[in-house]
């Protein structure tokens, strides 16, 4: 059956990896600093959102290690970001490629997510190094954040693949998804502790706004590897693994349809771009 | 699976609908929507109007036509690029298509990088590239421009390499798409080496061209599209003399 599978996908396997290879040689060819810059983008942004908030406005006053946690939700909501405006268009500009060639579509859009992927191993190495200066204390609770980051690739995936499903005939759809992900960016308190809303309201309304996949996402992993001062859907929630459904739920129910709204229109690719 | 047919084609039919004006964008679709009578209209292009064509195993056959009759449409369907409106097609063994040399070469790679990108493209594994790599290379004469970008090749050049490549790809059917258009008279020859192999191996060949000389030389059987039908479908040199009958009247 392993063989059978593998027959099935092989072409996909190949063509997947000499695209991810040269999506990245491309990307940084003529430039000097080269892999750096992936590096370099998420710390400006850090630097900026530091002097700015934690610097002047004192957000995050309190919390331990909260420099850092601020970081890695930059980090990780850079990769949701690179995976979904990266390829919002890869359709419509792999048109000419479409039109010739008959393969799985798919793959653009899955080399595009494993392309940001590989940008977001890089950054961790930089979270490491910080946590490392910062004096992080490490816990047994930082191997959970494997299945979380896995939870993030699928749902960004899944937004991708309908993304660029629907910017083939919608054109409109980019505009609509640079308002959606900036309420989103607000949304999930990236650039704020999240126990910040739980000031202003109460702890039932904080559990709603971790319903959101990407919030639940950033929450946990901030509480897991770095900060226990950073509520999480679990500590908000007093341990009840019931308030994890909806985010879950929401994500596998984003990639599924996602891939279907995909597979359903993937037909059509190249006659419509 | 009946055997001794290689591609059967049956009743396909393709529609292309054109609106009048792009519809991409939600102003339009949302106008277009509300202003029911004054609707921006859709062209319905009728491509291919019932296309039967059954190929054995073996044959040689040239699809003939003037600009514009089907022929690139029909070759698209065929590698399930496209999907037919109606009908259906059932291929036999492994396909190759060749609606146009180099696919996915990127002019911002080496010639290098791009051997093995097509070479995905074709199916070979960076491994199996690797073991033919040399070959490629000697036969498209281009040895001291690998480590070049692609950009900076001519466009011989990079035909050359495209269809070093492209001879590479194993198939049982070929679709090809006037790959010959371009080259000088020692490249053609290769080209035309190439044919006499493939008609040698007993490859099943489907053959776009508007050249009747290579329709008369190399093909066993043709057939003639005339707006989206078949109107002739028989031996090459009846074909092309219908062929040329189109031009005269």
């Amino acid at each position: 059956m392993w063989k059978k599978l593998h027959n099935k996908y092989r072409y996909s396997l190949i063509l997947l990896r000499e695209l991810v290879r040269f999506d990245f040689k491309i990307k940084y060819q003529d430039s000097i600093l080269g892999y750096i810059w992936s590096v370099m983008k998420p710390l400006f942004m850090f630097t900026i959102l530091y002097v700015v908030f934690i610097k002047i406005l004192h957000v995050g006053e309190g919390i331990k290690h909260w420099p850092v946690a601020l970081l890695a939700g930059i980090v990780l909501w850079q990769f949701f970001l690179d995976v979904t405006n990266g390829t919002i268009k890869s359709i419509v500009n792999n048109g000419g490629l479409l039109r010739k060639i008959k393969f799985p579509r798919y793959i653009i859009v899955v080399a595009n997510t494993i392309s940001a992927f590989i940008t977001l191993a890089i950054n961790s190495i930089v979270i490491l190094l910080f946590a490392i200066f910062n004096q992080v204390e490490p816990s047994w609770g930082i191997i959970l954040v494997i299945p979380l980051v896995i939870e993030l690739f699928v749902v960004a995936l899944g937004v991708a693949l309908f993304l660029s499903a629907v910017y083939v005939r919608f054109r409109d759809i980019q505009y609509i998804w640079d308002v959606i992900s900036q309420a989103l960016f607000y949304g999930s308190a990236i650039i704020f502790p999240i126990s910040l809303l739980a000031h202003f309201t109460n702890h039932w309304l904080v559990s709603v706004a971790l319903a959101n996949p990407i919030a639940q996402i950033v929450q946990d992993v901030r509480h897991l590897a770095i900060s226990h001062d950073v509520p999480s859907l679990w500590t908000v929630g007093n341990g009840n693994p019931w308030l994890y459904l909806p985010p879950i739920a929401i994500c596998i129910v984003i990639f599924f349809f996602g891939a279907w709204y995909f597979k359903s229109r993937s037909p059509y690719f190249a006659e419509d771009v | 699976m009946k055997s001794g047919i290689a591609v059967s084609i049956k009743n396909v039919v393709k529609d292309f609908h054109l609106p009048h004006e792009k519809e991409d964008s939600l102003k339009l679709k949302v106008l277009n929507h509300f202003k029911k009578n004054t609707r921006i209209g859709h062209d319905t292009y009728h491509a291919l109007r019932g296309i039967n064509i059954d190929i054995k195993k073996g044959e040689f056959i040239g699809i003939l036509g003037r600009n514009g009759a089907g022929k690139s449409t029909l070759l698209k369907i065929i590698a399930e690029i496209y999907q037919p409106t109606s009908g259906s097609i059932s291929v036999h063994g492994k396909l190759v298509p060749f609606i146009e040399l180099g696919v996915g070469f990127n002019p911002n790679l080496s010639g290098r990088d791009n051997v093995y990108l097509n070479g995905a493209m074709l199916g070979f594994s960076r491994k199996e590239v690797d073991e033919m790599y040399d070959s490629i290379v000697e036969f498209a004469e281009l040895k001291q421009f690998m480590d070049q970008k692609l950009k900076n090749y001519s466009s011989g050049m990079q035909v050359r390499l495209a269809f070093s490549m492209a001879i590479r790809a194993d198939g049982d059917i070929l679709l090809l798409d006037e790959v010959l258009a371009v080259g000088d008279s020692a490249f053609k020859k290769k080209c035309y080496d190439y044919f006499d192999y493939l008609k040698e191996k007993k490859k099943t060949i489907i053959f776009v061209t508007h050249s009747m000389a290579q329709v008369e030389k190399y093909c066993t059987r043709a057939v003639l599209i005339e707006k989206g039908k078949v109107t002739i479908d028989g031996n090459p040199s009846e074909v092309t003399s219908a062929y040329n009958n189109l031009f005269e009247s």
